[in-house]
């Protein structure tokens, strides 16, 4: 199965990055030039909806990462988006305790009289960032090793990682592992010292995710560009070639896998202070899938074509779900079928292939 | 009878005589009814029932006596009263005998005349110590029913009041009884009775007896026993330490078989949602999301049959298991043809794109669902002949409806394995899978051959949804949980290989059995996942790898 190697922007154009960082000044800018009730002065809402756009834009990168470049597709990052979120929620605990002095809801139906002691070490931001990271890291390298060692690959990769969601989800909707079960983590007042419930808050966490995204963006890019991206390009394409070359194809994957891990583990830390709560759905096996279309319709392989699905069809979500909430599952399902089956590159590989195409005439 | 005892009312000598023998059966309860009880006796017992709360039980006993006796009319006038009763129609009054409440009038409680005088009295209601002897009573009464279900039911709660029936009346019914099940809940609840005899030979008898039913129940009944009297003399104390080793034995064995079959069941399951998979991604290497959603459309098609014949044939409705499974096939098997016609026919080359395609198809397929049948849970009416089931041992049940899971379950693989080994359609099948070239060389119509192996798949994953009616609850987004599972099985059993799906759902099964009843389903599933990441480790391509060119 070989596809074209895709077409970067050359290496010195800032490509999405521009507009990324654009919005990231603008955004903070109009809300403090602007009172409120200006159009241009964005609602709470607004940006809200922003920053959890560019949350899930981050997420996409991290699969289009391992997916388009080294044709491993996981139906499981949403268990590092959920470990991000979920070591997030612990913070957030910690501070809204701090904060309040009052126990968490589920923790007070728990019967729990003090904060458990488990919960402790996430109490410093940065302690938790890390800690986030860490434990995303780690259990993609278990996943990861377990799997490429062995030469799990293709579809067989992408079901054990789907079951992986799956049963993590299981585990988390249980109530006496003592991670508020069924309805996840929520209450949180504190971030840093900063009321999440002020606008400025927000808007400072959807700027923030702006950036983010577009560093992000950029590491990657480099990284695709560099000899470690064409060695991943090769694995893709041809992965016991290399490996007869002598390669050792295992930890390129295992190397560029526990990044992807952390980028998506790292969205779910921007995502959580932003929607104000985490829950077990965000665990589901049908989001997890639902990254890998956000991709597929952006156009694999292209970095800017996951940015763009994702923020394309986030978009259109919440329109259309609230709109026509009965007809969207058709719709989504309708521009999924159309890109696998006629546009294969997807959107932005196909605007690619087209420029190209029209540029060779 | 009737006429000799209708002869008899009013003489004297008789009636005296008989007064004497109701005394007597007052004190021991162990003479049957021989004959019909005078107008003044029944009023007396029923005046007793009024005004002598600590002579309930020896009343009630002597109405039950009427009413198992051999006397027709004393019968209907002893069923008249314990029915009056339990209805809350019997009127206590100041003046003139007790009467009965009916719907159109008074009825004399002795004689069930009507009587032509105004009742002003509100009907007495049974307190609670007589409300619970009366239902030992209507429970004791039913012993003597000639229904075999009544009498059942009869004897269960026979056994559970076991502590205020009367054991004449019991042993009578236990010497006429014929129905093993009858005599053996009797035999019990006599047992129960008679430990807490104060003649200890009585207690190590009943000890004994109790060691032949071995439950849950006689467990506690013996343990606690065994905690009330510290004190107890050696015989007694080793028979119910050897009688609590006993049981103990028997309920471990009950719970192995339980867990065992329920692994068996939980394995049919596993192997008739697989089973579809197996075909669809072994031997055409798709992906498929929907299959889960294609066991729901198999639910809802029976439910679609199920609602027909309800309306249109009530008489066999029954039948709607057997008429599904046909039907069901029929229409999965269709939309899978037409999905690979639209759909999956672009992207055989590119397996992770059926995965996205597939999973858009599913998507649309639970909103469609939701739709037209609403997204509440489906209710079955489950057919008669799988209703209920039997008691293998001590904690050990079996239900009618896993059986028919399995066996069905076991049919459909059968089924399908003949086809595919033994058939020329399923050589053809075989033939394109292995080596596609070759076959499109000989001339086979390859495309043909995808389109029919995906629309078997399709529809075996609707027998799946048959089958599942019956074991599992049935809604929109039912398929979810069950594709994971199955996709698992696949992976496991190795793609393509019929045999390795069977082998690998068995092995899932019972180990998420043996696993859930100790550390929850939750466990379970991550032990089976764990288990099974394991063994790829060793054996990528799944247990039973096919060897293909492809």
């Amino acid at each position: 199965m070989r596809t074209p190697i895709p077409l970067f922007a050359q290496a010195g154009s800032m490509g999405l990055a521009l507009p990324l960082l654009l919005l990231a000044v603008l955004l903070p800018l109009a809300n403090s030039l602007f009172a409120a009730g200006h159009p241009l002065h964005l609602s709470l809402f607004v940006v809200n909806l922003i920053g959890q756009v560019l949350c899930f834009a981050l997420l996409a990168l991290a699969l289009d990462f391992v997916w388009g470049l080294l044709g491993v597709l996981s139906l499981g990052h949403g268990i590092f988006f959920g470990i991000g979120g979920y070591v997030m929620g612990f913070y957030l605990l910690n501070a809204a305790y701090a904060d309040t002095q009052v126990l968490p809801d589920f923790m007070q139906f728990m019967g729990w009289t003090s904060f458990p002691a488990a919960l402790q070490p996430f109490a410093s931001l940065p302690v938790a960032l890390l800690l986030g990271l860490l434990m995303a890291v780690i259990v993609g390298g278990v996943v990861g090793l377990a799997a490429f060692r062995s030469r799990i690959n293709g579809v067989y990769f992408s079901i054990i990682t789907q079951a992986l969601t799956y049963a993590l989800m299981l585990l988390l909707f249980n109530n006496d592992l003592g991670l508020g079960g069924n309805n996840g983590l929520t209450g949180f007042t504190l971030l840093g010292g900063f009321e999440l419930a002020r606008e400025s808050t927000q808007v400072g966490l959807a700027s923030l995710s702006a950036l983010v995204l577009a560093g992000v963006f950029f590491l990657l890019r480099w990284l695709a560009q560099s000899g470690f991206g064409q060695a991943m390009v090769a694995v893709r394409d041809d992965e016991a070639r290399l490996r007869f070359l002598g390669y050792r194809t295992d930890r390129i994957k295992l190397a560029a896998w526990c990044l992807s891990c952390a980028v998506a583990a790292l969205a779910g830390m921007l995502y959580v202070p932003q929607v104000g709560i985490i829950n077990p759905g965000i665990v589901s096996p049908m989001l997890s899938v639902e990254i890998a279309v956000w991709v597929a319709i952006g156009g694999r392989g292209t970095l800017t074509g996951a940015v763009l699905g994702a923020a394309i069809i986030s978009c259109l979500k919440f329109w259309l779900s609230a709109e026509i909430p009965s007809l969207w599952p058709f719709v989504l399902a309708g521009i999924t079928l159309l890109i696998t089956v006629a546009l294969r590159n997807g959107l932005w590989g196909g605007w690619q292939q087209w420029r190209t195409a029209r540029a060779a005439a | 009878m009737a006429s000799v005892s209708v002869r008899l009312q009013g003489h004297g000598l008789w009636r005296r005589w008989l007064r004497h023998v109701w005394l007597l059966s007052l004190c021991c309860h162990l003479l049957p009814a021989q004959a019909a009880l005078p107008t003044d006796e029944r009023r007396a017992l029923v005046v007793a029932l009024c005004t002598q709360p600590a002579a309930y039980r020896a009343t009630l006993d002597r109405v039950v006596q009427a009413v198992v006796g051999s006397s027709a009319e004393d019968a209907a006038w002893g069923q008249a009263l314990l029915k009056g009763l339990a209805d809350v129609a019997l009127v206590c009054r100041e003046q003139g005998g007790p009467v009965f409440k009916r719907a159109d009038g008074h009825v004399d409680a002795a004689t069930l005349q009507a009587v032509s005088e105004a009742v002003d009295e509100l009907p007495m209601v049974p307190s609670l110590v007589l409300a619970r002897l009366l239902k030992t009573s209507q429970a004791e009464a039913e012993l003597f029913s000639p229904d075999v279900g009544t009498r059942r039911a009869a004897a269960q709660r026979i056994s559970q009041a076991y502590a205020q029936i009367n054991e004449p009346l019991v042993r009578q019914a236990l010497a006429k009884a014929s129905d093993p099940e009858v005599v053996a809940t009797l035999e019990l609840a006599l047992a129960k009775r008679q430990l807490a005899s104060d003649q200890a030979p009585d207690r190590i008898d009943a000890i004994r007896a109790l060691t032949k039913a071995p439950s849950e129940a006689t467990r506690t009944l013996l343990s606690n026993h065994q905690e009330a009297n510290p004190a107890m003399d050696g015989l007694e104390h080793e028979a119910l330490v050897q009688a609590l080793k006993s049981i103990d034995r028997a309920l471990k064995l009950g719970q192995i078989g339980s867990i065992a079959f329920s692994g068996l069941s939980y394995a049919g399951v596993l192997l008739i949602t697989a089973l579809g998979l197996s075909i669809v991604f072994g031997l055409l290497g798709v992906i498929n999301l929907a299959h889960g959603e294609f066991i729901m459309l198999g639910a809802y098609a029976t439910f679609v049959v199920e609602k027909w014949l309800q309306a249109y044939a009530p008489g066999w409705f029954d039948a709607y298991v057997f008429l599904a499974i046909p039907f069901a096939f029929v229409v999965c098997g269709l939309i899978g043809i037409v999905l690979e016609m639209t759909v999956i026919r672009h992207l055989y080359k590119r397996p992770l794109e059926t995965l996205l395609a597939t999973w858009a198809v599913s998507i649309a397929l639970i909103k469609l669902v939701q739709i037209v049948f609403g997204s509440q849970n489906v209710e079955f009416i489950t057919p008669s002949f799988l209703q209920g089931g039997v008691q293998v041992s001590a904690g050990f049940f079996i239900t009618w409806n896993r059986v028919f899971a399995i066996a069905l379950a076991l049919a459909i693989f059968g089924a399908t394995y003949g086809l595919i080994r033994h058939t020329r359609f399923g050589l053809l099948i075989r033939a394109t899978t292995q080596r596609r070239d070759t076959a499109r060389a000989l001339g086979l119509p390859a495309p043909t051959i995808d389109r029919l192996a995906f629309g078997l798949g399709s529809g075996l994953a609707g027998l799946a949804g048959v089958v599942l009616t019956q074991i599992a609850s049935v809604n929109p987004s039912m398929g979810t949980s069950f594709v994971v599972d199955a996709f698992m099985v696949v992976v496991l059993g190795g793609a393509g290989s019929l045999v390795g799906t069977a082998v690998s759902s068995l092995m899932l099964g019972e180990v998420n059995q043996l696993i859930e009843p100790f550390y929850g389903a939750v466990a379970a599933k991550v032990a089976v996942l764990l288990l099974i990441v394991l063994i790829i480790q060793r054996r990528p391509q799944g247990l039973f790898a096919l060897k293909t060119r492809s």
